[in-house]
């Protein structure tokens, strides 16, 4: 079947099958940057933003997602433009093995959109769907606190 | 391999025709559709479109549509009323992306052991409203009983009659922060002064599905705060389990009562539930 | 206290914007051209002989291309393991068995036009089998009648005990002085039995690979590995293609923790591809990753010490039984490093003894894992230490560092054991573990809460300590090597075999040669890890980077600043010895302050007179390992009721030698806390009777996430290693080995009982304190 997707502002005429999940449409048609570390909606790596949501891609069916907006990392900014999020996660030296990272900072990006100036707690249960293996969260928690802090002083 | 048609009813009849046929399942945008797969049918009902994203109170009445999420559920009622049980129950299921995907419609319709709603929907004494081929209000029993009454009809909503005038506590035991729980504790009440006026409990995660504690609720309804310390809570809370990866039977039943009875000490006496 | 310009700095990781923003790619985004997928078929049973294959019904699928099993496809015996050649591991297993050894062993794969086609037509593979009595329970693998695992022609390719008739895959005897004497010289007389358990590594990214062809048709092999040079040349021994028709290249790897030193899915791709002439690509499910890829070793620690009053170690028995699964990958070397990385720490002790047996069952393969067998001999150790201070009344902290290894200092196990070849005699020339323990024991509150028992309801408080060495690098073994060129203007091209799977390898040592050139770190342009362009290195395991692959890179960088000096020289007409590389990549001239800019020269050299390139290349192997140290705390409250054990804060303080990066250190630190604490409460394999594992999933297998971590303090020493690149040592594995055992001894001091088998979950909590014990 075929469908539209708005991705990262951009629009996309796609075809797949009817029980394709949206991990596999986006990955496939280039949006490599969405990773699978599980396809079972528990490790949190697929994360992308849908119609303002954080979801788990590998958990959403690409029909259902028709016509929606999505953003990935990539729509966020980029290596040129990086988002304060992004170049706080750099900065504080959240990033080990780099995999978790698009969609935790996806999940970080949620959370400052609702609360720019969160509580440890706040932090804790906006990255609860997001695995990390490699730093403990220390460095990550350090760098939602850094992208807060910038973010609400607009420096 | 099979065609399988996709279908977007804008109406709640439309939905309901087309359940009606077979082999079409309806999907809300929760995950256990995903997870069991498509092969098994020929169309899919998403049911995004229909105007069933709402979540009301009226004259202490709660409804809640059957497309909010948990999140959306769990948002808008922090706001209306943050001391009800289902902030803490919806707000702690799963995580934060499979919240923002599981629905009150879904989740109604699976009730798997592990759902963290079912055990306030039991407190609460919620109704489920449904349209369709089976259309009606259930309360949680009578739809528990009798799971071919979902055939061809479509949860539309909600109701819990009073879901803010209790004090609650609800507790989910849990291996680490993300995980499904094992067994789950949902304790409201109601007192005047000293007077427990009415308790409720249930643990959910046993070999029923969610068990209502009404040996607790009868020895404490209508009587003194006192009275709590006089029953052997702990021994009247036992609910039989099955062996789970968490534990044995035994040591998840043990531990269940501990927790019925702090959630009660919480509830009735203000003192604080471990973490 | 450190005087260097680039070194000890928190530079930022140099691949860090680029996964940011989605721009790095791992082995799976890579496009490669019109492939073909592979989707293996596994033995539902724990030991049987494979009768037939009826592959018929998949060969017939639209789609499918092939099918590949021990029926069509013969192939010598390897290992798996990523060691250097020849191998500690014994041989033991062939791409395709014709005997399966555990639920989950390989049994064949299908090649087909999608990932979808290819596993539905595995599943379409019909396979009978004979069934072969099981074997689970590794106290029982030595026996006269347990059943035999390997009885073909394994063997081992280097002469180290390997008796597979007795289900032994590795074994290690060592022993100084005399045991017996020094037990009846000893006041008191301890005994007890430990057990640790299997565990993931769960790297978030599943294990990959693809092979595409060039246009000159050789084979590039894109592979989620921590050791691409082992996997060409292993690629090419188990499949007969010419090992320069090879060329593996490592992308971006999402975490390895030792599950990537294994060169598992690499053969099968490239034997596919070779086959048929096409690109082809695997890509592992995480279900697959939880029982196909390897695991953590269990151990059995039997350890048993005599001391006296005052609390002196007359003598030390330890033995170990390690259940290496169906196949030894790793066994002989986890083993070893569960002696030789824990007994050097108390070297004071006269009469020791080691004994130590790795057996087969029909189980999930044990692998290399961070920690690698010091991790569970840690675990014994440390509660064995924390048992004798309880008995004699001494204070853990004190006690440690009364006995530990000092600088300047040896171990006799240093020369006795090493990793399938001898062992190399060493002496510690830097430990500051004295600092780790003063530091980390104020960072705790250990005066404060120790032996204190403080009870708030049912939940009661407790401290623990642990402490451990590991090692840096193999000695005598690994071997790493860089080359660098110079640049226009003034910049250089690093090329290093060193392989960074998220450690930060690239950043340092970029660091290292930038340190060592004068220049800022974004003048180095690091390529590493692909074995056509870059130049060898053993690769990413036994903690070895920083101290051999950085000891490399400043060797090439030195030589590389000697041909700078030498050119201006000759472009100057000034006496060599008057130059000194500058600040900020310039040449000095001493005899009047003048100042050559790096972009000069390099043009001259390039373009000018006596033209030629400014490169050099170096390799460096180790001569000693030496350790890094860790003292390693946890504050833990026990629910008395429930027996769930909460780690509220855990301080991990750690001497490296001289950090090359202090954030990327104090980042491993905090990544192998974490990992080791949910190891020691909640990780497991859970089995049914058939031995098939029935929770690989997140879903059932549980690691740490946001919502569970305690307050993590990650303390760095002032210390500093003469042998090391800029004094550096090692950070990587360490810090795993610390939480099980700092936990088990918290748990002990806030309720009085010991837990000596892993997971310490709320049940097992809750039954010891029960049985009071």
């Amino acid at each position: 079947m075929n469908g539209s997707f708005f991705v990262n502002g951009k629009k996309e005429e796609w075809s797949f099958a009817p029980d394709a999940v949206l991990l596999d449409v986006l990955r496939n048609n280039g949006y490599t940057e969405v990773h699978r570390g599980c396809g079972e909606g528990e490790c949190g790596a697929c994360a992308v933003i849908l119609e303002g949501r954080l979801v788990n891609s590998c958990q959403v069916f690409a029909a259902s997602a028709a016509g929606q907006k999505i953003t990935t990392v990539a729509g966020i900014g980029s290596i040129h433009s990086p988002h304060p999020i992004q170049q706080a996660f750099v900065e504080a030296g959240a990033i080990q093995c780099g995999f978790c990272t698009p969609a935790m900072i996806l999940a970080v990006f949620c959370l400052l959109q609702k609360t720019p100036n969160p509580a440890d707690e706040e932090i804790r249960k906006a990255l609860d769907g997001n695995m990390c293996r490699c730093t403990g969260y220390v460095k990550i928690f350090e760098a939602v606190r850094l992208a807060a802090r910038r973010m609400s002083s607009n420096e | 391999m099979n065609r399988i048609e996709w279908y977007f009813p804008e109406t709640v009849d439309e939905a309901a025709a087309l359940l009606s046929r077979e082999k079409t399942v309806p999907h809300g945008g929760g995950t256990s559709l995903v997870k069991s797969g498509l092969s098994s049918f020929s169309g899919v009902a998403d049911l995004t479109k229909l105007p069933l994203n709402y979540l009301k109170m009226e004259k202490g009445i709660l409804e809640i549509g059957a497309n909010q999420t948990f999140a959306t559920v769990a948002e808008n009622l922090s706001n209306l009323c943050p001391d009800c049980i289902l902030v803490a129950a919806l707000g702690s299921a799963a995580s934060t992306p499979l919240r923002n995907r599981i629905t009150i419609g879904g989740s109604v319709s699976f009730f798997p052991p592990w759902s963290d709603l079912i055990g306030p929907f039991s407190v609460l004494e919620g109704e489920i409203c449904t349209e369709g081929k089976n259309s009606g209000t259930y309360d949680l029993s009578s739809w528990l009983a009798n799971r071919t009454v979902q055939q061809g009809t479509l949860v539309t909503s909600v109701l819990f009659p009073d879901a803010a005038d209790w004090d609650s506590c609800y507790y989910r035991e849990v291996r680490v922060g993300f995980d499904y729980p094992s067994f789950t504790v949902s304790v409201v009440a109601r007192k005047n002064g000293s007077k427990i006026e009415e308790v409720r409990a249930a643990v959910s995660g046993g070999l029923e599905r969610v068990t209502r504690l009404s040996g607790i609720e009868d020895g404490l309804n209508g009587k003194d705060l006192s009275q709590l310390a006089s029953l052997d809570v702990q021994k009247m809370a036992r609910v039989t389990f099955g062996r789970k990866p968490a534990g044995s039977a035994e040591f998840l039943s043990e531990i269940a009562a501990v927790h019925v009875e702090r959630c009660l000490k919480s509830v009735l006496l203000g003192e604080g539930e471990s973490r | 206290m450190n005087e260097f310009s680039v070194v000890g700095k928190p530079v930022l990781k140099v691949d860090s914007l680029s996964l940011a923003c989605g721009s790095a790619f791992f082995t799976a985004d890579f496009g490669v051209k019109d492939p073909l997928y592979i989707a293996f078929f596994y033995s539902p049973h724990a030991h049987a002989e494979i009768k037939a294959i009826d592959d018929s019904s998949a060969l017939a699928m639209k789609g499918v291309v092939d099918v590949f099993h021990s029926g069509n496809t013969s192939s010598g015996l390897f290992t798996t393991a990523g060691q250097g050649y020849p191998e500690p591991s014994p041989y033991d297993t062939r791409l395709f068995n014709k005997t399966v050894r555990y639920a989950g062993d390989i049994v064949g794969a299908v090649l087909a036009e999608s990932e979808k086609t290819a596993r539905a037509a595995a599943r379409a593979v019909a396979v009978e089998y004979t069934l072969l009595p099981p074997l689970f329970d590794p106290e029982k693998a030595m026996e006269g009648d347990a059943p035999r695992i390997h009885d073909g022609d394994e063997y081992a390719p280097l002469p180290v005990a390997y008796r597979p008739e007795q289900n032994i895959a590795g074994e290690v005897l060592f022993s100084f002085g005399n045991v017996e004497k020094g037990f009846a010289e000893a006041d008191f007389i301890e005994e007890e039995t430990y057990n640790t358990h299997c565990t993931s590594h769960c790297a978030m990214e599943p294990h990959a690979a693809a092979a595409a062809f060039d246009e000159h048709g050789r084979l590039v092999i894109y592979s989620t590995t921590q050791v691409p040079f082992h996997a060409r040349r292993i690629v090419s021994m188990t499949t007969g293609i010419p090992l320069h028709r090879i060329r593996v290249v490592k992308p971006r790897i999402g975490g390895g923790f030792g599950s990537k030193q294994e060169v598992i899915l690499e053969p099968y791709v490239a034997l596919a591809a070779w086959k048929h002439k096409r690109n082809v690509r695997a890509e592992l499910t995480r279900r697959e990753v939880f029982t196909t890829v390897r695991t953590r070793h269990a151990m059995r620690v039997r350890i048993r010490s005599g001391f006296k009053k005052d609390g002196t170690i007359t003598a030390l028995q330890m033995d170990d039984l390690m259940n290496t699964g169906a196949y030894g990958a790793h066994a002989l070397t986890v083993l070893s490093n569960a002696a030789s990385k824990v007994l050097p720490m108390f070297n004071k002790i006269p009469n020791m003894a080691f004994t130590g047996h790795a057996v087969y069952t029909t189980l999930p393969v044990g692998g290399a894992y961070r920690g690698y067998g010091a991790t569970q001999g840690y675990f014994a150790f440390n509660q064995h230490v924390d048992a004798i201070c309880r008995k004699i009344g001494a204070d853990f902290v004190e006690y440690v560092k009364k006995w530990h290894i000092r600088e300047g200092e040896t171990s006799e196990v240093f020369r006795a054991i090493g990793e399938g070849t001898e062992g190399v005699s060493q002496i510690v020339r830097s430990c500051k573990l004295n600092e780790c323990l003063d530091r980390g024991a104020e960072e705790i509150r250990w005066k404060e809460l120790r032996g204190k028992q403080i009870r708030s309801g049912s939940v009661v408080k407790g401290v623990g300590a642990a402490v451990s060495m590991q090692g840096s690098g193999i000695a005598m073994v690994d071997m790493g090597s860089a080359s660098m060129k110079m640049n226009d203007d003034g910049s250089f091209n690093l090329f290093a075999g060193a392989t960074d799977i998220g450690t930060g390898s690239d950043t340092i040592l970029s660091q290292i040669a930038a340190e060592t050139l004068g220049v800022p770190v974004e003048m180095i342009v690091i390529l590493s890890s692909d074995t056509d362009l870059t130049p060898f290195d053993t690769g990413a395991y036994a903690s070895s980077t920083t101290y051999i692959s950085g000891q490399a890179v400043l060797r090439c960088a030195e030589k590389v600043g000697d041909q700078i000096l030498s050119a201006a020289s000759s472009m100057k007409g000034i006496p060599v010895g008057d130059l000194s590389l500058g600040k900020g990549g310039k040449v000095i001239n001493s005899a009047d302050g003048s100042e050559i800019p790096f972009s000069e020269i390099a043009c001259y050299s390039m373009y000018s007179r006596n033209q030629f390139q400014i490169q050099a290349q170096a390799s460096f192997f180790g001569e000693e390992s030496p350790p890094p140290f860790m003292a390693h705390f946890a504050e833990v409250e026990v629910d008395m009721e429930t027996g769930r054990v909460r780690v509220v804060k855990f301080v991990s303080a750690g001497d490296c030698g001289q950090p090359i990066n202090p954030a990327l250190a104090l980042g491993q630190i905090e990544g192998a806390t974490l990992n080791g604490i949910s190891y020691a409460l909640t990780e497991q394999y859970l089995f049914d009777a058939k031995g098939k594992m029935t929770n690989n999933s997140f879903w059932d297998y549980k690691i740490y996430g946001s919502l569970d971590i305690p307050e993590i303090k990650a303390i760095l020493a002032d210390s500093s290693e003469p042998s090391g690149p800029y004094g550096a040592k090692s950070i990587s594995e360490i810090g795993i080995n610390g939480p099980a055992p700092a936990i088990a001894n918290a748990i002990f001091d806030a309720v009085g009982i010991r837990l000596r088998e892993l997971p310490m979950t709320p049940e097992k909590v809750l039954a010891a304190i029960k049985a009071g014990r």
